[in-house]
């Protein structure tokens, strides 16, 4: 009888964490617009840099999600050149403040040889820009933590909604032309709940919407590979 | 425990309490180190001097009473780059005794102001950092010929995870970078320097 209450039990706890864990998945949408009809040529020597998109002020695209990106991307068939090196190379062309947002003002720096031949000599064909963030929103519940002399604990029960909107403008630095577009946004809720310790489940949408953009990147720069 | 007991103990926690506080209040003394990238630019044929000052190269900066910026050797390290980047022949030097023969344009920064902004006094998530630099530029006699006023700003991606020592060092690095970009993309665009240019290109 003690047998049967307590596989039942454990049966009962399993249930409870998966559909806790369950909620905690996230929804992952990625959309590619193809701009040219070109394959995607990238030969051995030719690299491709992921930089996020900045604004001189306060914008600009998480760093973190920009390198996560970029590691998605690099491989046996693509080399990605890290974002600090490629800033440093092309310094000052591509700080905050002179960043180029759209391809005309690429095309205008392009005009300065210089630019050109380091870009050039750095092998630096497609140049993906990764613009978008991250936001929270829906709070609902509460949780109240208290810290008294020997004791301390938190309870209640919070959830908000975690909404990721990122796109990727891909440019090819040999024609000037933008060649494709790639949208990712992934939405899940996250859970805290205090149970003497708050217990974080959170919705992964960065790390998902990173998996998905990055996968269709690279999906896209070894299309055309034989 | 008896309640003269407990009363006691209460009492040592109430004055222990502006202790502990008072030392969450943290000091940064920040010493801004690293080099930075040589300048992807097209440097015009003038033979300019720059002078650095004893003052502004050791400058320490103190934005508040809780912060001070050794930011002397970065900025002159980024300076001397920048310039670089704008002039064909750059002499760096320390006083006016030092200037070769030939030298058309003597510059002389100094730093007007250094602001710094912390997320608990600004409720940003971000600590952010600005410079204010003056540059007088003169002919080698010291007639002028201009002064101009170049801010620049930085600041960190998030405060997650920083101390702020080290958040300071990334948004004034961020600022120093700022500064560089600034002047590249301007120096040549401030109408006393263009005035200067056309007049030299005349005679």
């Amino acid at each position: 009888m003690r047998d049967v209450a307590r596989a039942v039990s454990g049966t009962a706890t399993s249930v409870f964490l998966a559909a806790v864990l369950g909620a905690c998945a996230s929804t992952t949408t990625v959309d590619e617009i193809r701009l040219t009809a070109s394959p995607t040529t990238l030969d051995s020597t030719e690299k491709v840099v992921v930089i996020g998109r900045r604004d001189a002020g306060q914008y600009e695209t998480d760093r973190n999600f920009v390198a996560c990106v970029g590691k998605k991307i690099h491989g046996a068939n693509v080399t990605v050149v890290p974002e600090s090196e490629f800033v440093d190379a092309l310094y000052p062309w591509f700080e905050p403040r002179t960043a180029p947002k759209g391809l005309a003002p690429l095309k205008r720096l392009m005009e300065r040889p210089t630019v050109r031949n380091k870009l050039s000599a750095e092998h630096i064909r497609y140049l993906v820009m990764v613009d978008g963030d991250i936001q929270s929103d829906g709070h609902a519940g509460s949780m109240s933590c208290a810290v008294g002399i020997g004791f301390g604990g938190c309870f209640g029960f919070t959830t908000w909604q975690k909404t990721a909107f990122f796109e990727a403008v891909v440019w090819d630095m040999q024609k000037l032309t933008e060649e494709a577009r790639i949208r990712v946004d992934s939405e899940g809720t996250s859970y805290m709940i205090g149970v003497i310790a708050p217990i974080p489940l959170l919705t992964p949408v960065e790390s998902e919407a990173c998996a998905g953009m990055g996968d269709q990147l690279r999906s896209y720069f070894t299309s055309g590979a034989g | 425990m008896n309640p003269s007991q407990f009363l006691s103990k209460t009492r040592a926690l109430w004055l222990l309490l502006p202790v502990a506080l008072s030392g969450c209040a943290s000091t940064a003394s920040i010493t801004v180190n690293g080099t930075f990238p040589n300048p992807i630019a097209d440097p015009r044929p003038i033979h300019a001097a720059v002078l650095f000052d004893e003052s502004f190269r050791s400058f320490v900066a103190v934005p508040n009473d809780k912060t001070t910026i050794a930011m002397g050797t970065a900025q002159v390290d980024l300076l001397t780059k920048a310039f670089g980047g704008l002039f064909q022949r750059v002499d760096v030097v320390s006083s006016r005794d030092e200037l070769q023969p030939d030298t058309e344009l003597v510059i002389t920064p100094s730093v007007r102001e250094v602001q710094v902004s912390v997320p608990n006094e600004s409720y940003l998530n971000v600590y952010e950092v600005w410079i204010k630099y003056n540059l007088d530029m003169t002919t080698p006699d010291g007639v002028a010929i201009g002064s101009w006023f170049l801010p620049a700003y930085g600041k960190t991606p998030d405060s997650m995870m920083l101390s702020r020592t080290n958040a300071i060092h990334q948004a004034s690095i961020v600022a120093l970078r700022d500064a560089g970009a600034k002047l590249l993309l301007d120096f040549y665009r401030i109408p006393q320097v263009y005035g200067w240019l056309q007049q030299r290109e005349g005679s």
